[in-house]
């Protein structure tokens, strides 16, 4: 689909061009002559494959239901779009937004918990443990 | 399996992953994000982007964690030297790297000191009494830890984040009144949070098995509210897990009282309880969608990968339990 969005979007374009620009020389050189019927049509062509390149190169759309966008992210997870920082890595799709709430965890629970409240002691005491207990994956 | 990301670390690290994450400190580490050319220069040929930041400051608490602190005291000044020493959010990362260096409870309390002196010169610094309170949990003080909460709530009543641990503070205590109520309260500031819904019906949940007299109503409110949590995102596990164990749980009471007779009706005006059918049907719809899941997770389907491993086992052991009862 991007590929044959990208070619309409080129094919337009270039018409779309060429059609400027015999407008533009057409008014040069008959200045008061009403503008040829082919320019017209020309320039409504160029205009509608470039509506159709553009609609067909443009991303997915989003749910627009809560639930169902909600849904999305629970079933597939943070996964990477092919895009990564300069530092090496990688920028993940949209995640739960209401995780820094941090209640996803359950009362208790082994998360992360909240970031203004982050555990440092306790997780580094779990850290070693697991060091001394050898580290097993 | 997803690649442990700095970017956007996972809500759960367990340890094997933290040291993945802190292993990248050394490439990160060695080039600098920001440039050395002067001025006008280092605007143009500057390496840095908003992520960049966010990556550092990832690094710095994996280091810490895995108990690299060598590294973290590079990253912390390399972010000291970025944002200047009075950034609100650079005294607090601080504020954690002596806390994580502090070897017995005295060097914490005197952390703790530390953050007094940072609050008497200026009160509005929210990250720092929020380390406060931090400290004073892993001091195992947790009754200090609410009071300097509420103290924080009253300042600053919409801050979502610190409700939702005032509530966990409070359910840890067993106030399951008072967790409902801060649980609440997250939900006036952020009325479509799954996730909120799912944790006030546990806790309704849960103060239902507490008490032994009357566990009609709180049932009731945690059905509907896992009900809210499921219409608010189709496929979360944990609505649709809570929904059958509490549906589970109110069918023979509500068989119950549906045969003897309808008795403190005036009471329960507030939330009456929900008709035996619609129960019913509650608990097969959950079923139904937990087995989809489970199905469609376990057999690797493109775009079903998101689950936790282990929210899907224990769905399985649930719907296995139930089938063996109706066996």
């Amino acid at each position: 689909m991007a590929f044959l969005g990208g070619t309409l979007n080129t094919v337009g374009a270039v018409f779309l061009t060429h059609a400027v620009y015999s407008t533009s020389e057409h008014t040069a050189t008959f200045p008061h002559a009403p503008l040829p019927l082919d320019i017209t049509l020309e320039l409504l062509f160029s205009i509608l494959i470039l509506s159709a390149g553009i609609v067909l190169s443009s991303p997915t759309l989003k749910p627009i239901q809560w639930a169902r966008w909600a849904g999305r992210i629970q079933r597939e997870g943070p996964h990477g779009e092919g895009k990564w920082t300069r530092e090496g890595e990688e920028i993940l799709s949209e995640g739960d937004p209401f995780g820094f709430l941090g209640l996803d965890g359950g009362i208790a629970g082994k998360g992360e918990g909240r970031r203004g409240f982050w555990d440092v002691r306790g997780k580094r005491k779990e850290y070693t443990e697991w060091v001394k207990e050898g580290g097993s994956r | 399996m997803l690649h442990p990301n700095l970017l956007t670390p996972p809500s759960v690290i367990p340890p094997p992953v933290a040291l993945q994450l802190s292993q990248k400190a050394p490439p990160i580490l060695s080039s600098s994000p920001t440039s050395s050319l002067p001025w006008p220069l280092s605007l143009l040929f500057s390496t840095e982007s908003p992520e960049t930041w966010t990556i550092h400051e990832n690094l710095f608490l994996a280091s810490l964690r895995t108990g690299d602190d060598v590294s973290a005291r590079k990253v912390l000044d390399r972010m000291t030297t970025r944002f200047g020493e009075h950034s609100e959010r650079i005294i607090a990362l601080r504020g954690i790297y002596e806390e994580a260096l502090a070897k017995n409870d005295k060097e914490l309390e005197q952390v703790f000191q530390g953050y007094e002196k940072i609050l008497r010169e200026d009160p509005t610094n929210f990250s720092i009494r929020k380390r406060r309170v931090a400290v004073l949990k892993s001091l195992g003080r947790i009754p200090d830890a609410i009071t300097a909460l509420t103290v924080l709530l009253e300042n600053s009543p919409i801050d979502a984040e610190a409700w939702a641990e005032l509530s966990e503070l409070y359910a840890r205590q067993n106030a399951w009144g008072q967790a409902i109520y801060c649980l609440e309260e997250v939900l006036l500031i952020m009325p479509n949070a799954w996730t909120a819904h799912a944790q006030l019906a546990t806790l309704y949940y849960l103060s239902a098995s507490a008490q032994s007299s009357n566990q009609l109503q709180p049932l009731t409110l945690s059905l509907r509210h896992f009900c809210r949590s499921v219409e608010l995102n189709e496929y979360y596990l944990r609505g649709f897990y809570g929904l059958k164990v509490v549906s589970r749980k109110l069918l023979p009471l509500l068989s119950e009282s549906s045969t003897s007779s309808k008795r403190n009706n005036s009471e329960d005006d507030d939330t009456p309880p929900p008709k035996l059918e619609s129960v019913k049907k509650l608990e097969e719809l959950a079923t139904s969608k937990l087995a989809e899941i489970i199905r469609q997770y376990n057999s690797r389907t493109q775009g079903w990968t998101g689950f936790s491993e282990a929210e899907v086992t224990a769905a399985r052991e649930l719907l296995d339990a139930d089938g063996k009862i109706e066996r």
